[in-house]
């Protein structure tokens, strides 16, 4: 597909071939009913030690408290909040790929979008790790932060923008798993249909919750699809916009600017995606899924990833000449600040994964690579970790008194909980690859050429 | 659990049929024949496909779904009741002052608003998507299990004509499916499944939510009872604090409770400028008392409470301490007479000789009451001739 | 891949003569009442015509977005009326000869422009190395030229293939789109922040330029939909067009009305919770004096009746629903600006015949230069490879 001329007036295919269904039915199975290869064992090898290690450093920090971090004061906020928003960024990706694409008609979404909304969740989980944990008494706040009627009289601060994160993180994660959970029923029954093992045949039948592949559901379950499909959109946004909103509307500068809600949305998409991009990169390589997830669907996500790394462009520039425009001298030195004070080294990783680095995409070439486009991936992760770093730590560092100025030195459990946070996140999609189907058998079968009727044409759009 | 129906029986079993079945390869295939179903005017059909068709939906003529109704009801419900539950915690309940702004102000409700109506939207759909749309969980279908189910959950679709259906007759249905080309097969109900009597208190139904009962109780207890009072979690009961009254390691004398540093005042409490200077006090010391009644009352007071134990009641230095203390010499000498009244002051506040301070046990405004009321007796017994008049 | 039609068959037909009729009519009215309010309050006139310039340059600019929007996605449901963006983009000529009244009305408009005033405010005159009249005429000269050239190229390149019906045309403008999406994100802030933002010299906001893009692109779209519906029912479209054409259009104008909300509000809120005298007294003069009254039908006509107006699905398919949202649409945009430019000249709304001058004319002038361009172009890209994929185009 790379290398010859696109011919327009024909629809690109979405697989690759004509494979059956029972042909596709097997080779999505198959990781599933096969035993653990020695790659994949090698694998968790590594992403349980990273968990483990995360343990003990959640293990400490429960024993001592939050002081075991470096967080001090002016820099009351470090790497746990920088971890969270990653993380939940990461989450986007999955939501987009698998609402928004799927608004937007875009079939290509089809071989990617069941692991990237298990991403989603995983990366949900990751997040409410740092910002449950990152409180003084994380057993009392998973409690008190939900208004219920308690003998103390209080409720929550409605007004807090603390307070609507946890009304937009538990949302998010509620209609995640709810979207992931109905999306996968029917390949459960599909699983239960072809289980040899009781053990199995019982789990499914439990989990498909008795799915029939009716007409007369299927009716109802696309029209529900449609419509979570169509509330998750809105989430997506809404979610990183009140994540974003801890930071603005506050009166710091560098922090208090309109713009970042859609600069947090276009970032968390942009990181998000990268990290899918890693996953199904290994993944398909892994799994013989190459016929299922084209290069065309990799194209098209770095295509993705070069739209909303300009977005994060524009929203640099546009921080940075309203800075200058204010007038505002306290504005101005923030900026200046980042670029060449004591953590000038974070802005400019900054700068060179998530500006420069997307911008190579414009080239075809580097767009169909696949080494390319794993290893840009991997430094836009990068670059928006450092975002989230300069934003939080170099902010807070330099406020508007001099005399408060302080600097924050992560401790070793720091870096603790964020490998462990990747340790959680790599030994959940190792598990979530051989326990469930990666790839929605239901949904792949109906973009096959051939598999609709020929009343609609040959594979066209699908709903 | 039920199972699953039996395909196919020989013998001379008695079998109910539920349904007729077809099995079709191809798309196309399966649309024709759900048109020519629908058609043919059958009502208790269905097509099963692996994944949905288009265009089957208006070849079985299907009406189009109300879930969306559900949808927004639900959406509705959530936003005003979370928008009306933040209003009334801020602006009822507990009202507060936060950032300067009114109790009610409703940009701030926005965002908890929204992602409740999403959430109630999104909830409630899912769950009437699948208790009432779907009537799932449904788990002992006839056609669960069947080689029907099987081929129709792969690649094969698949149309069911009911028995049930009034139209229903073994052989139309079977030549009418064979005519479209399927692959025809009934299936029947499993004996279990016309066996079956739901009983009220079905006993597996009853332990699963023993089970679940004791699990959660018993959970519960033991997380909120138990172990959220184990250390960490235990509610700051330990604290490496200095208690009043206890013993401290940090300090050499052993005593947790310090002293206040040397020249600490209280608050408010402004120190006595002239101790030990009593020239000055002398000098400098005004009565800022007038000699009213009621002053003279407090000083009359305050003087036989605690300076006639040593002073006499009428300030003679006639002590009734019996000469368990040394006597003060008489306060109506010419020496105390010529005093000013600061120096009197000063000698209550400071002590003088043998007389120790009295300023712990005389306020200050006490003390000048005093002073009056020294005056007083000292005029008193060296009245002049123009004090009758 | 149907292959039951071979030749794509287009029965040109010009568009009646009563639209045009209209549009000049329109023209006229507009462009006397323009005329007269020049000459009875020139500084009331001034703004009117930068809320009309503005206006116009959100449908031309607008148009060559989706114009660019449609090739870089490679969207085909689009393709068939593509050709009306192409015609709507052709009034970028008209909206530089709207600005020329502008350029002499610079010292009512803009309060920067004000020497006295700079020299004794420490603010503004840290602005002045891009709040200046060179540069500001300079931007606006480069602007109109890069959107000028794209929509040159980008119209070229179609017409050329309605021709040759050669799918290099579809590459090159591929190739354009691409370049011209991160430079139009750019010069659109920048005109919203020279033309809309600089009125209020002292204030700020990082969001003002996707704000302003936002309102562009819906009142583009919701321009572009009434066209299409409007034709469509005419015959002037293929047969095929259906149901589910309409239906992209009514699913991409509802949530363009939930995403204007979500800008709006962001914006307002951040600034209100932080409470800076700084950036607050912005909104707080639109909150004053019955400026609040029109902030409210902002709420109400700019989100909340066209979102319920487009929620059901049925709703984004009915031709009838469709005319009346677009309409609404256009016409709240104009509301919009409005409640931009006013309040930084009146502390009350005011609105009399000055206020309709500039409506009219630029309502007058999309009809008249659409029918114009109708009348000598294909009004549907016949050369485009994917027009059969959009003809048949169903969800």
């Amino acid at each position: 597909m790379s290398a010859t001329v696109i011919d327009y007036s024909k629809e690109i295919s979405v697989v690759e071939g004509r494979p059956s269904a029972a042909l596709l039915d097997g080779v999505i199975t198959q990781p599933i009913d096969s035993f653990p290869q020695r790659n994949w064992l090698i694998g968790l090898a590594v992403t349980g030690t990273m968990l483990l290690i995360g343990g003990i450093s959640l293990g400490w920090l429960l024993w001592k408290g939050v002081g075991v971090w470096g967080i001090n004061q002016p820099v009351a906020w470090g790497f746990d909040v920088v971890n969270f928003v990653f993380w939940i960024g990461i989450g986007h990706a999955g939501t987009l790929i698998s609402a928004i694409l799927f608004l937007l008609r875009q079939k290509w979404r089809t071989g990617i979008a069941r692991f990237a909304e298990a991403m989603t969740l995983f990366a949900v989980l990751c997040a409410v790790m740092f910002v449950l944990f990152h409180t003084g008494r994380p057993w009392i706040a998973a409690v008190w932060l939900l208004p219920y009627p308690n003998q103390h009289g209080v409720w929550v601060n409605f007004t807090s923008p603390l307070i609507w994160d946890v009304f937009a993180v538990s949302t998010y994660f509620a209609v995640s798993l709810v979207f992931w959970y109905i999306g996968i029923i029917p390949d459960f029954a599909t699983l239960r249909d072809r289980a040899v093992t009781k053990v199995k045949k019982t789990i499914f039948t439990i989990l498909s919750l008795g799915w029939r592949f009716s007409n007369r559901h299927w009716q109802h379950y696309e029209r529900a699809y449609l419509i979570m499909a169509g509330f998750a959109t809105p989430l997506v946004l809404s979610v990183h916009t009140i994540v974003s909103f801890d930071f603005a509307v506050s009166i710091i500068p560098g922090w208090h600017t309109t713009i970042f809600p859609p600069y947090f949305v276009a970032g968390a998409i942009f990181s998000g995606f990268a990290m899918v991009q890693n996953v199904l990169i290994v993944t398909r390589k892994a799994f013989h899924f190459e016929h299922l997830i084209t290069l065309d669907t990799i194209e098209k996500m770095n295509k993705i990833m070069l739209l909303t790394g300009s977005m994060v462009g524009y929203a640099y520039m546009m921080e940075f000449f309203i800075a200058w425009y204010s007038g505002n001298a306290i504005e101005r030195f923030v900026f200046i600040n980042r670029a060449f004070g004591p953590y000038w080294w974070a802005y400019w990783i900054m700068f060179t994964c998530n500006v420069v680095s997307p911008q190579l995409f414009w080239s075809k070439k580097i767009r169909t690579s696949l080494l390319a486009s794993f290893i840009i991936a991997i430094f836009i992760n990068i670059g928006m970790w450092f975002e989230r770093f300069v934003i939080v730590v170099t902010s807070l560092s330099r406020d508007f008194l001099p005399s408060s100025w302080g600097m924050f030195i992560p401790t070793m459990w720091d870096f603790g909980l964020l490998i462990g946070s990747f340790g959680l996140f790599f030994t959940l999609v190792l598990l979530f690859v051989k326990a469930l189907p990666a790839i929605s058998m239901a949904e792949i079968k109906a973009v096959v050429p051939g598999a609709q009727p020929l009343h609609y044409g040959d594979g066209g759009f699908h709903g | 659990m039920l199972n699953r129906c039996i395909m196919e029986m020989e013998g001379s079993m008695a079998k109910k049929l539920y349904s007729l079945t077809a099995i079709f390869t191809t798309p196309n295939e399966i649309i024709k024949a759900a048109k020519a179903v629908q058609e043919a005017g059958y009502s208790k059909y269905d097509v099963h496909t692996p994944y949905p068709l288009h265009g089957m939906d208006d070849a079985m003529e299907l009406k189009e779904t109300k879930l969306g109704f559900v949808t927004l009801a639900a959406g509705i419900m959530g936003a005003t009741g979370m928008i009306s539950f933040a209003s009334w915690v801020a602006s009822v309940d507990y009202p507060q002052v936060i950032g300067g702004k009114p109790y009610w102000s409703w940009p701030a409700f926005v965002p908890v608003t929204y992602e409740i109506a999403v959430l109630m939207a999104v909830l409630l759909t899912v769950a009437a998507l699948i208790v009432f749309f779907f009537k799932f969980p449904n788990v002992s279908h006839p056609l669960h299990d069947t080689p029907y189910m099987k081929k129709v959950s792969a690649d094969k679709f698949g149309v069911s004509i009911q028995a049930e259906d009034p139209k229903f007759n073994e052989k139309v249905v079977g030549d009418l499916l064979k005519n479209l080309g399927g692959e025809v097969s009934p299936v029947y109900y499993s004996e279990e499944f016309l066996d079956f009597k739901p009983q009220l208190f079905e006993p597996k139904f009853i332990l699963l939510l023993a089970g679940i009962a004791v699990v959660s109780a018993g959970g519960g207890y033991a997380t909120w009872n138990k172990l959220l009072y184990l250390p960490p979690f235990d509610w700051m009961m330990e604290q490496p604090k200095s208690k009043p009254q206890s013993h401290s390691e940090f300090y050499a004398d052993g005593f947790a409770m310090r002293p206040p540093v040397e020249g600490s005042i209280a608050r408010g409490f402004i120190p006595y400028p002239y101790k030990g200077k009593p020239d000055e006090a002398a000098k400098y010391l005004v009565n800022p008392l007038l000699p009213t009644k009621e002053v003279l009352a407090l000083g009359k007071k305050k003087y036989l409470t605690f300076c006639s134990p040593c002073h006499g009641n009428f300030g003679s230095g006639d002590s009734r301490l019996q000469g368990q203390f040394p006597n003060p010499p008489t306060l109506h000498s010419d020496k105390v007479r010529i005093w000013s009244n600061g120096s009197i002051y000063h000698v209550i506040t400071d002590g003088q000789n043998v007389m120790p301070s009295y300023q712990y046990q005389i306020t200050r405004e006490e003390r000048w009451a005093v002073v009056h009321y020294i005056r007083t007796l000292e005029r008193a017994l060296n009245a002049k001739e123009s004090d009758l008049q | 891949m149907s292959d039951t039609h071979e030749t794509v068959i287009y029965p040109k037909k010009e568009l009646p003569a009563k639209y045009v009729q209209t549009g000049w009519a329109l023209v006229a009215a507009g462009f006397i009442l323009a005329a007269v309010s020049y000459i009875d309050d020139p500084h009331r006139a001034a703004y009117n015509n930068l809320i009309g310039f503005a206006f116009l340059a959100s449908v031309a600019v607008g148009a060559v977005f989706y114009i660019a929007l449609e090739y870089i996605a490679g969207a085909v449901w689009s393709t068939p009326f593509r050709r009306v963006s192409e015609f709507l983009a052709a009034l970028l000529p008209f909206v530089v000869i709207l600005s020329i009244p502008l350029f002499f009305q610079m010292h009512d408009l803009f309060h920067w422009t004000h020497d006295e005033a700079v020299a004794s405010d420490k603010i503004l005159q840290s602005k002045t190395p891009y709040l200046n009249v060179e540069f500001f005429v300079i931007r606006f000269v480069v602007m109109m030229a890069i959107w000028g050239l794209f929509y040159y190229l980008f119209r070229k390149n179609s017409l050329k293939q309605d021709m040759d019906k050669d799918q290099k045309h579809t590459r090159t403008n591929i190739k354009l789109a691409g370049a011209f999406l991160p430079i139009f994100a750019i010069s659109i802030s920048v005109f919203a922040i020279d033309w809309l933002m600089s009125l209020e010299p002292h204030w700020f906001s990082t969001m003002f330029g996707v704000y302003y893009f936002t309102g562009t692109i819906i009142c583009a779209l919701a321009v572009i939909t009434y066209i299409v519906v409007v034709l469509s029912e005419r015959g002037y479209f293929f047969q095929g067009i259906g149901k589910d054409h309409y239906y992209s259009f009514g699913a991409l104008l509802y949530a363009l009305t939930a995403f204007w909300a979500y800008i709006a509000f962001s914006q307002f809120m951040l600034i209100w919770y932080a409470n800076l005298p700084e950036e607050n007294f912005w909104f707080i003069a639109r909150w004053k004096n019955g400026w609040e009254y029109v902030s409210v039908a902002m709420v109400l006509f700019h989100f909340w009746v066209p979102y319920f107006m487009l929620l059901s699905r049925p709703s984004k398919m009915d031709t009838g629903n469709l005319k009346r949202s677009s309409l609404l649409l256009i016409a709240v945009h104009f509301l919009d600006l409005y409640w931009l430019v006013v309040p930084t000249f009146h502390e009350s709304p005011v609105f009399g015949y000055e206020e309709i001058a500039f409506p009219l004319l630029t309502i007058g002038l999309i009809i008249i230069v659409f029918a114009m361009q109708a009348k000598k172009y294909n009004l549907v890209p016949i050369g485009d490879p994917k027009l059969q994929r959009g003809m048949d185009f169903h969800l």
